[in-house]
C-alpha cells in the first residue's frame, strides 16, 4: 500500500481532454474521408457519392457520440472515441473497397443487364451495423451511470453487472451454446458460431466475450484473496483449494467444449488467454500462467490425437509449411503431404465423378486428412503485393483473397496500405489497449481494475489472434478483427466495449469526491 | 491487495502482442514481399500480366506489335499482330507465357525491367506503373513479306519453307520468314480459353508441319550441296585447297559399301576431274564426298563448328536458334551410340547423311563468305526505347567468329559466283545474287529440301541469305533461288 502522499505525488489530477478528443475525432474523420475520396479516384476517377453517403454518415454519428461523451462523461479518455471510430472509418473504407456494387463499372454493367459474380462484401450493411454500434455506444454512455451515484434514478453503473455475477456467466454460455442449436444455428464458412435473428447472422460469441469478461471479474473479485492465499504448495506451485478454483474450471471447460464443438479454434483460443490473464491479475501468482500454459499444451496435444480433431493438426502443419497443401493438399499419416490440387489426376478423377469436393475425395481415398491452404497463402501475396508503401487503396487486387473482407481484412489492408498503413493500424489498435490498461490501473474499485483490464487485454489477444494468423505468425484460426471485420456482431460488441472504456476512464478520472467539510486531504477515502 | 502491478505487467505483455505482429508484418512485407510475389502458386503475378500495355514492337518505322484494351476487366489489354503470320518468327507470341522476342524482352516490354524502373524511381516510389517498353525490330518488313509470300507460293502442300537475310557487316536480320506460320493474333490475352485450345493444337502440329516451331530459326533440315561452301572452306584449310586446285570429279567408290555415290550429271566439269571452282559451281558430289573423306569426320565437325555448328546461336538473351550439326556420332531411335562411318563421312560432305542446319546457320556460313571470313552474331532488336523515347538498348555488332581467312573467303565468293555464271544457277542471272544451290534428300516418300544460299549484290556484297523450300521433285537453283532473287531485290531496294 503506498501512502496517501505517495498516492498524490503519483496521480496529478486529470483534466478534462474534450478539445483533445475532439482535435483527434476530427483528425479520424479526415482520414476515414481521404480513404473513400482515394476509392473512388482510383476507381472511377472521381470524388464518390459513397463520400458523402458513407463518410457523411460516419462523421454525424461520430459527433454525436463526441458530443455525448463531452455532455456525461467530460473527464473520460480523449483517445479512446477517436482511436475506435479512425479504425471504423479505415475498415468501412475498405469493405466499400471491396464492395464491386459500389463501382461504377458495376453500376453500368448491372444497368446494363449483364451477369454479374455476387460478391459477399457489403459495404451498405457494414454502415447501418456502424450506427448501430456507435448508437449503442451513445446508449451504453447514457445508461451507465457514474459509480459513486448508485441512487440516481436509473441506477445502472458498470459495477451493477458484479450483482449478477453468475447469472451473466450463464448467459455467456447460453450465448455460446445457441449456434449449436438445431433451428437457429447457421455454420458458416466450417464454423457453427452464428445464429439467424430474423433476416441477420448474429455471432453471440462476440457478445459471450464481453459477458465472460464480466463473470471472471465478478468471480476473482470475491475470490482472489482466497486463491492466492490459501492453498497447497506441491514443488515452487502452489495449488488453490478445490472449491475456489471449482466454478471457474467448470465454466471454462464448458466454454472450451462448447467452442472445439463449434469448431471455433479462434474463440477458444481468445477465451483462454482471456482467463490466463485475469486470473493472473487478480492473484499475482505467476504460477497461474504456467499451469494455463501447460493446460493449453495438453489441450493442443489431445486434440491432434483425437480423430475428429483433425482440423487442429491440420491448421498447425498449414502453418509451418503452408505451399505444398496450396489448392488442397492431403496430410498422410506418414507426415508426407500429397498434393491433391486441381492439377492433379487424382483430383481430375474425382471431378469427373462430379464428386461435390474432389479434393477431400481424393485426399480420402489417399488414406489423409485434407486441408487448403491456397486462403493463407492468397492473403500472404496479398501482403507481398503491397510491400512497404502499399498499392494504394483502390489500386491493388485484395478481392484475390478469399474472405478478404472479414477474416483476411488485415491482409487487404496490409495490400493497399503497405506496411506502413498496417503500423499505424496495429499503433492505433495497441494505444486503445494502452488507454484501457490505463484506466484500469486509474479504476478504484478492483472489481472495475478486473474489468478494464480484461476488455483491455481481450481486445489485444483477438487482434493477435486473427493479425497473427492471416501473417502467418501463429496458426490461423478465425475470428473477426475489431472494428475492421465485415459484420454486426463484431462491431456493436466493440463499441459496448468501447462505451464500458469510457464511461470507467471517466469515472476513475474525475475529480475525487469533494468532502462536505474541508478537513484536509486525510478525509478522502481509498476504496483501494 | 493491489492489482496495479499485474495490470502493468499484462499490459506490457499485450504490447509484446503487438510487437511481435510487427515484427512478422515488417518480415513479410518487407523482407519476404519479393519471395511472395514470385512465388509459383501466386497467380496475381501472371493476371498483372494483362493489366498495363505492353510496350510496341515495330519494324523499319512500321508498328508490328501492340496492346490495346479490351474493354474487360481481365484480360485488360489484349495484344494485336500486324501481318501475324509474316513476323511470327521473330515476335513469337504472348499470352502470358511468350516466345522468342515477347520472350527474350519480356521484361522491357512489360516495364519491368531494372533499367526502366531505375528511370523511373520516382513512379515507382508513388506506385505509378512504369510503361513497358518499345522494341525495334531489325527486320525490313517489305523484304519479309515478300519472303513469306514467296514461300508460301512455293512450298509443296504440308511441307515446310524458310529463308533468313542477314547483314554481313553487322549480323542484323533482316529476313526470317517461315512457312507455314501461325497467327499470334489466336493465342493473345484476349482470346481467352478459345486462344489456350488454340495454342495446344498450334503446339501438336500436323506431321511435319510444327506451326509454333519456325523453320528460320528453330527448325534444321538437311543442307544437301548447300552444304559444299563450309565443306570448301574446310579444304581450304585443312588440305591446303585453292579455288584453282584440281580436284577428282570423276567416280567415288564408297569404302564401306562399295557401291558408287552418283553425281547428277557426269559432263563438264564432273567428267573426271576439273578445279575447284568448276566443281563447286557445278556440284560434284563426288569431289566433296572425297574431300570428306580425306579429311576424316572429326576434322569436318571441327571446322563446322567455326561456322557455328554443334551450338545453339543465341539470337537475343534467352533467345535461341536450334542446333545445327555435323555429328561424329549419333543415337539411334533405341538409345545406342552410332559413329559415323566412312560412308556416312563422305555423305557427309554433301550435306546429307546426319548433316543438319537451320537457314540462319546456312545463312552465317555465306556471312563468312561474304564477309571475309568473319561471321557477325545474328541478332534481331536494333533498339529499345522507353515511352519517353530514352533509349535503352541499341544493339551494337558483335563478332561471332572468324570462320576461314580473308584470302580462302574472296575465293569462295568467286566460286559462288560462278554458281550463277557457269554452274548450276544459271537461270538467276540477272538477279543479283551468287550463291550455291542444295537439293537434300530426306528420305523416301519425302519432298527435297532446296537450298539457295548465297550473297547480294553479286559484285559488293551487303547481305548474305539462305531459302530453303520443300518442293518434291525440286531443286536448289529452280525453287530456292527465285525466291531468294525475289527477297534480295526488295532488300536491296532499300
Amino acid at each position: 500500500m503506498h501512502s496517501i502522499g505517495e498516492q498524490i505525488k503519483a496521480r496529478l489530477p486529470y483534466q478534462r481532454r474534450n478539445a483533445a478528443s475532439l482535435a483527434l475525432l476530427i483528425f479520424a474523420m479526415i482520414l476515414t474521408l481521404s480513404a473513400f475520396a482515394e476509392v473512388g479516384l482510383a476507381r472511377d476517377g472521381n470524388i464518390p457519392a459513397g463520400l458523402f453517403v458513407y463518410g457523411g454518415g460516419l462523421a454525424v454519428m461520430a459527433f454525436v457520440a463526441y458530443f455525448v461523451q463531452m455532455k456525461f462523461t467530460p473527464y473520460a479518455d480523449p483517445l479512446l472515441l477517436p482511436l475506435a471510430v479512425a479504425l471504423n472509418g479505415v475498415g468501412l473504407a475498405m469493405i466499400y473497397r471491396l464492395d464491386l456494387d459500389t463501382s461504377a463499372d458495376r453500376k453500368a454493367a448491372a444497368a446494363a443487364g449483364k451477369k454479374l459474380l455476387a460478391d459477399a462484401a457489403d459495404a451498405p450493411s457494414q454502415l447501418m451495423w456502424t450506427f448501430v454500434g456507435i448508437g449503442l455506444f451513445v446508449g451504453a454512455v447514457l445508461i451507465m451511470r457514474d459509480t459513486d451515484k448508485p441512487d440516481a434514478p436509473v441506477s445502472f453503473t458498470p459495477k451493477t453487472a458484479q450483482r449478477y455475477t453468475y447469472l451473466i456467466g450463464l448467459t455467456a454460455v447460453i450465448l455460446l451454446l445457441l449456434p449449436i442449436v438445431p433451428g437457429i444455428g447457421q455454420q458458416i464458412n466450417g464454423a457453427r458460431v452464428w445464429i439467424s435473428v430474423g433476416p441477420f447472422s448474429v455471432q453471440p460469441g462476440e457478445f459471450a466475450k464481453l459477458l465472460l469478461v464480466v463473470f471472471f471479474a465478478g468471480y476473482l473479485v470475491n475470490k482472489r484473496q482466497a486463491m492466492s492465499l490459501i492453498g497447497k504448495k506441491v514443488g515452487p506451485i502452489s495449488l488453490p483449494r478445490a472449491r475456489d478454483l471449482g466454478p471457474i474450471m467448470v465454466i471454462w471447460f464448458f466454454c472450451l467444449g462448447v467452442l472445439f464443438m463449434q469448431k471455433d479454434l479462434g474463440t477458444a483460443l481468445l477465451f483462454f488467454g482471456l482467463f490466463i490473464s485475469m486470473l493472473y491479475i487478480a492473484t499475482q501468482r505467476l504460477s497461474w500462467v504456467v499451469i494455463g500454459m501447460g493446460l493449453l499444451a495438453v489441450g493442443v496435444f489431445v486434440a491432434t490425437l483425437l480423430p475428429f480433431m483433425g482440423h487442429v493438426n491440420q491448421r498447425i502443419d498449414i502453418w509451418q509449411n503452408p505451399k505444398p497443401y496450396f489448392d488442397g493438399g492431403c496430410l498422410l499419416d506418414s507426415g508426407k503431404v500429397v498434393p491433391v490440387n486441381p492439377n492433379t489426376e487424382i483430383y481430375k478423377k474425382y471431378l469427373a465423378q462430379k464428386s461435390p469436393s474432389p479434393g477431400f475425395s481424393a485426399c480420402a481415398e489417399l488414406g489423409g486428412e485434407y486441408s487448403d491452404s491456397a486462403q493463407l497463402m492468397k492473403g500472404l501475396f496479398a501482403l507481398g503485393q503491397g510491400g512497404v508503401l502499399g498499392t494504394g487503396l483502390g489500386q491493388g487486387e485484395p478481392w484475390r483473397t478469399p474472405l478478404s473482407f472479414s477474416d483476411f481484412i488485415f491482409d487487404s489492408l496490409g495490400e493497399e496500405l503497405g506496411l506502413t498503413g498496417l503500423m499505424v493500424l496495429l499503433l492505433i489498435y495497441a494505444l486503445i489497449v494502452q488507454r484501457g490498461m490505463k484506466t484500469a490501473v486509474a479504476a478504484r474499485d478492483p472489481f472495475l481494475k478486473l474489468f478494464a483490464g480484461g476488455v483491455s487485454f481481450v481486445l489485444a489477444l483477438q487482434v493477435f489472434v486473427i493479425v497473427g494468423g492471416v501473417t502467418r505468425l501463429i496458426p490461423l484460426t478465425g475470428l473477426t478483427t475489431p472494428f475492421l471485420s465485415q459484420g454486426g456482431s463484431s462491431l456493436m460488441a466493440n463499441w459496448i466495449l468501447i462505451a464500458i472504456l469510457v464511461r470507467m476512464s471517466h469515472d476513475a478520472r474525475k475529480p475525487a469526491p469533494q468532502a462536505i467539510q474541508d478537513e484536509g486531504m486525510t478525509q478522502i477515502v481509498s476504496t483501494r | 491487495m493491489n492489482m496495479d502491478k499485474p495490470v502493468r505487467r499484462v499490459a506490457i505483455f499485450a504490447l509484446l502482442l503487438f510487437f511481435g505482429l510487427m515484427a512478422q508484418i515488417n518480415y513479410v512485407q518487407g523482407s519476404q514481399a519479393e519471395d511472395l510475389r514470385t512465388d509459383a502458386n501466386n497467380s496475381r503475378q501472371y493476371q498483372d500480366l494483362f493489366n498495363s500495355p505492353r510496350g510496341q514492337i515495330s519494324a523499319g518505322g512500321e508498328v508490328l506489335v501492340t496492346s490495346k484494351e479490351t474493354g474487360k476487366d481481365n484480360p485488360k489489354y489484349g495484344r494485336s499482330y500486324k501481318d501475324g503470320p509474316v513476323f511470327a518468327p521473330i515476335t513469337g507470341y504472348f499470352n502470358g507465357n511468350a516466345t522468342q522476342v515477347e520472350r527474350a524482352y519480356n521484361s522491357l516490354l512489360g516495364g519491368k525491367d531494372k533499367r526502366i524502373t531505375q528511370q523511373r524511381w520516382f513512379d515507382t516510389f508513388i506506385g505509378k506503373k512504369a510503361e513497358g517498353a518499345n522494341v525495334e525490330l531489325t527486320i525490313d518488313p517489305q523484304a519479309q513479306r515478300t519472303a513469306y509470300e514467296k514461300l508460301k507460293a512455293r512450298t509443296a502442300q504440308g511441307r515446310r519453307g524458310g529463308a533468313v537475310v542477314i547483314d554481313v557487316k553487322t549480323g542484323a536480320v533482316k529476313v526470317a520468314a517461315s512457312w507455314p506460320s501461325f497467327d499470334p493474333n489466336e493465342v493473345a490475352p484476349q482470346t481467352g480459353e478459345k486462344g489456350g485450345k488454340r495454342l495446344e493444337q498450334l503446339d501438336q502440329g500436323d506431321g511435319v508441319i510444327k506451326p509454333l516451331v519456325d523453320n528460320a530459326f528453330s527448325q534444321t533440315f538437311p543442307p544437301g550441296s548447300s552444304f559444299k561452301t563450309v565443306v570448301s572452306a574446310i579444304g581450304m584449310q585443312k588440305l591446303g585447297l585453292s579455288i584453282s586446285s584440281t580436284v577428282n570429279t570423276g567416280q567415288l567408290i564408297l569404302p564401306e559399301s562399295g557401291r558408287p555415290l552418283p553425281n547428277s550429271h557426269d559432263s563438264g566439269s564432273c567428267a573426271g576431274s576439273a578445279p575447284l571452282k568448276g566443281a563447286f559451281a557445278e556440284s560434284c558430289n563426288t569431289s566433296f564426298a572425297k574431300m570428306a573423306l580425306d579429311m576424316g569426320i572429326d576434322q569436318l565437325h571441327e571446322g563446322a563448328a567455326k561456322f557455328g555448328f554443334g551450338e545453339r546461336v543465341e539470337l537475343e538473351p534467352d533467345m535461341y536458334a536450334a542446333q545445327s550439326a555435323v555429328p561424329v556420332s549419333i543415337k539411334d531411335a533405341k538409345g545406342n551410340t552410332v559413329q559415323t562411318g566412312k560412308d556416312g563421312t563422305a555423305r557427309s560432305g554433301i550435306g546429307q547423311e546426319n548433316v543438319r542446319a537451320t537457314p540462319l546457320q546456312m545463312a552465317m556460313a555465306a556471312c563468312a563468305v561474304a564477309n571475309e571470313g568473319k561471321i557477325m552474331n545474328p541478332y534481331v532488336v536494333q533498339k529499345v526505347r522507353a515511352k519517353d523515347q530514352s533509349e535503352l538498348y541499341n544493339a551494337s555488332a558483335k563478332e561471332f567468329g572468324q570462320a576461314m581467312t580473308g584470302d580462302q573467303a574472296g575465293q569462295l565468293e568467286d566460286m559462288m559466283r560462278a554458281v550463277v555464271s557457269e554452274g548450276t544457277a544459271k537461270n538467276l542471272q540477272g538477279m543479283r545474287i551468287a550463291g550455291k544451290t542444295g537439293t537434300a534428300e530426306q528420305g523416301a516418300g519425302n519432298p527435297n529440301a532446296n537450298w539457295f544460299v548465297g550473297f547480294s549484290p553479286v559484285e559488293d556484297p551487303r547481305y548474305a541469305f539462305a531459302v530453303m523450300t520443300e518442293v518434291g521433285g525440286g531443286s536448289g537453283a529452280g525453287d530456292a533461288g527465285p525466291i531468294a532473287g525475289a527477297i534480295m531485290s526488295k532488300v536491296l531496294k532499300k
